[in-house]
């Protein structure tokens, strides 16, 4: 592109008419407004360099704060020398999620239902010790691995459930499907913030008296009802854009109920659902912050948590903004990919 | 035997063994959560029952707007905060569809830079944790306002420090309540005047001035109703005494806080549901009432906004119905809404949660219910008619 055309296609953009400039120039001046003293905050007369409060210079942001706080945004007060548990918890995962990405199709199906088998326990284990590794207790986790833990499992809850309750939903027993409604209407009506209290108020209610329950597993089972209601919708959403002609030939071919439904509803319908199950993911991640509310610190509790340090004061604006910059990394990535599935499902 | 056994096969037959199964296991569970619970219960010594309801409370509230004092029942603050639910949740929900409704025609603008503006505000707002802004306002903002001493003034009667936002509040609201009359009034004239137009239009063909009458009904006799009132009103002014203002009305730096958070980050979801709504409708339904001669406008108003409207009902009722939800938030700042008033605070004090959660529970199903319905009655006046 030769610099005439660049030049050219900027005054078309921004200087069309005389009322484009216009409006063009009182935007660019209120984004300088804007901009000039945020980066001037953030880049320039930011402090990169140093240890304690001391070097932080006045005016700026001060990175060292985050620097010096960094394991504690990842990991909570998680014991120090344990901290390597929770990043092989992280590449298994990852290790998991690659492998089923790159498989050739056929092992596909097999090798997630194998994963979803042996993974979770597993990194139970290593997060929270026993059999040769030392205890954890739950309280000491936090941060961003807290967040992502909650995320993860409270989905191993939802998805299941939520896939029945959309069938429920769908069914054709009156009973089956007045249960269902109820159920999926009841958690979409009430706060998610009303729902974590209750599930650490009522759970250990309302078990036998004697059997603890981890508060932690509290906030995971109450996220993990809320979310199933949510993706009931989300699966229901699939299964209404699925031919009926596809259940009366499976039907027709003599398969029951369930075989029809394993075997050719549900591939098809999840597929559909998928971007719509993702965006409740995304809707799951900005909502484990709730959490905070019975004091459990993930990411966003311990940023609000390291106020507080008197060797730290004032750094408000630095935790806020590392903290939110995650968040919006993690959920802009995974919108993105929801939207990449979407257009090519149109295709 | 194989009577019995086309009898187990009867696909009826199965089915209703299922449900009957299905009913039992949810009974047989209840009863067993049921037993646990009052054999805890029994243990901790708490008794249960809405007795506590008239128990006298003895807890503060900052921001009251029915009349309470801390020698009340607990049933009255339950009340206080069922009102401050509803109060920020009313206001959000107008100011983020505003909000909304302006980014997403921005975005929609043939002008590159502010669609550009208006797209980069939605994925910044979007792709964050809506708690965030709560704390981000209220730690960030809020806190860092000037002391009281140093108020930012707004036309010297009203004051904004981090102590919140002190406004003038009338002696007598006598006035005021003939204003909010003629306002109704004027709107119900309104309602009756459009209903008369479109009667008269399907029956002649004739469009009524039905634009002059709106702005006079819709905005002039209600502006010119609360002028009256406001000028024939005494008012309480703030003035700054010692350290803080006295007198007025104190809006509480937490209602600010959460107001600001909820239109915030709601007017980021109805801005993608106005976009939506408005590219729903074909091209070539401007491009046709164009060529039968209609202006821009009148093909705005008459053509592609009935229209985007149908599609954007379902989803704004939903966004409407999480700024009722997301209210609650208000928790994690201490704003007394009905969770942290009675879920919080009377939990606290009573230990009664059984009673507690299912009373907060069930306030917001209710309101949750009315507004659905509400927003399902309007999509249906405005749904496509087929026949």
């Amino acid at each position: 592109m030769t610099r005439t055309s660049a030049l050219s296609i900027w005054r078309e953009r921004l200087f069309a008419t005389p009322f484009t400039g216009f409006t063009s120039m009182v935007l660019v001046v209120l984004m300088a407004w804007i901009a000039i003293p945020l980066i001037r905050w953030a880049v320039i007369d930011a402090t990169w360099v140093g240890s304690t409060r001391a070097d932080c210079a006045p005016g700026g942001a001060c990175w060292v704060f985050i620097r010096a706080r960094f394991g504690q945004f990842m990991y909570g007060l998680y014991p120090v020398d344990q901290r390597w548990r929770v990043d092989i918890a992280g590449l298994l995962v990852l290790a998991g999620v690659l492998s089923v990405v790159f498989a050739p199709q056929r092992f596909k199906l097999n090798l997630t239902l194998a994963l979803l088998v042996v993974l979770p326990p597993l990194g139970i284990w290593l997060l929270s010790g026993g059999f040769g590794l030392a205890y954890v207790e739950t309280r000491e986790w936090g941060g961003l691995m807290l967040t992502l833990f909650i995320s993860i499992y409270s989905s191993l809850i939802a998805i299941p459930l939520g896939i029945l309750f959309a069938l429920g939903r769908q069914s054709e027993l009156r009973i089956i499907r007045l249960i269902s409604v109820i159920f999926i209407e009841f958690w979409r009506g009430v706060p998610i913030i009303a729902v974590i209290f209750l599930a650490s108020l009522l759970l250990p209610l309302i078990l036998p008296g004697g059997i603890g329950i981890d508060r932690l597993a509290r906030a995971v089972i109450g996220l993990g009802f809320v979310i199933a209601a949510y993706m009931a919708e989300a699966v229901r959403g699939g299964l209404q854009a699925l031919p009926k002609g596809q259940r009366e030939a499976a039907t027709a071919l003599g398969l029951s109920y369930w075989k029809a439904t394993g075997l050719i509803v549900l591939p098809q319908a999840l597929r559909i659902s998928l971007p719509a199950m993702t965006n409740e993911f995304i809707a799951l991640i900005k909502n484990t912050t709730l959490v905070l509310v019975v004091s459990i610190l993930d990411l966003l509790g311990i940023a609000q948590a390291s106020l507080a340090d008197p060797n730290w004061v004032g750094m408000n604006m630095e935790a806020y903004v590392f903290s939110g910059a995650i968040y919006w990394l993690i959920c802009f990535a995974l919108s993105r990919w929801s939207r990449s599935l979407e257009k090519k499902r149109r295709l | 035997m194989s009577s019995f056994l086309s009898f187990i096969n009867d696909k009826r037959v199965r089915d209703w063994f299922y449900q009957i199964a299905l009913i039992l296991l949810l009974v047989g569970l209840t009863v067993f959560f049921v037993r646990n619970a009052s054999e805890n219960m029994v243990k901790a010594g708490i008794a249960s029952g809405f007795d506590f309801l008239w128990r006298t409370s003895g807890i503060e509230v900052p921001f009251v707007l029915t009349g309470y004092t801390q020698s009340d029942d607990i049933f009255a603050l339950f009340w206080v905060g069922v009102a401050n639910t509803m109060l920020v949740t009313v206001i959000a929900i107008v100011l983020a569809t505003v909000l909304g409704f302006a980014i997403g025609i921005a975005r929609l603008s043939s002008h590159w830079l502010l669609s550009t503006i208006a797209g980069a505000y939605i994925e910044f707002v979007r792709n964050i944790p809506l708690l965030f802004f709560v704390l981000f306002w209220y730690f960030g903002v809020i806190a860092a306002l000037p002391q009281p001493r140093q108020s930012i003034g707004l036309f010297g009667v009203a004051f904004l420090n981090n102590r919140g936002l002190t406004m003038p509040l009338p002696d007598a609201p006598g006035n005021f309540r003939w204003a909010a009359l003629a306002i109704f009034a004027s709107w119900l004239g309104y309602w009756l005047a459009s209903a008369w137009a479109r009667r008269r239009k399907d029956r002649t063909g004739q469009d009524a001035p039905l634009l002059a009458i709106g702005i006079g009904l819709i905005v002039v006799v209600p502006a010119l109703a609360i002028a009256w009132a406001s000028l024939a009103t005494r008012w309480d002014i703030p003035v700054l005494r010692g350290f803080n203002y006295r007198g007025g009305f104190v809006v509480i730096p937490e209602f600010v806080a959460l107001l600001a958070a909820l239109v915030t980050y709601t007017a980021g979801f109805i801005a993608e549901i106005v976009r939506g709504g408005i590219e729903s409708v074909a091209r070539g339904q401007t491009e046709a009432a164009s060529a039968l001669g209609l202006r821009p406008g009148r093909t705005l108003s008459l053509v592609v906004i009935p229209q985007a409207l149908r599609v954007m009902t379902p989803p704004l009722t939903n966004q409407y119905l999480n700024v009722l939800k997301n209210s609650s938030f208000g928790a994690a700042i201490a704003y007394p809404d009905v969770v942290s008033l009675f879920m919080g605070s009377a939990l606290n004090n009573t230990g009664q949660a059984i009673e507690i959660i299912a009373m907060t529970l069930a306030v917001y199903l209710v309101i949750g219910l009315a507004v659905s319905a509400l927003m399902n009655w309007y999509n249906a006046r405005i749904a496509l008619v087929t026949r």
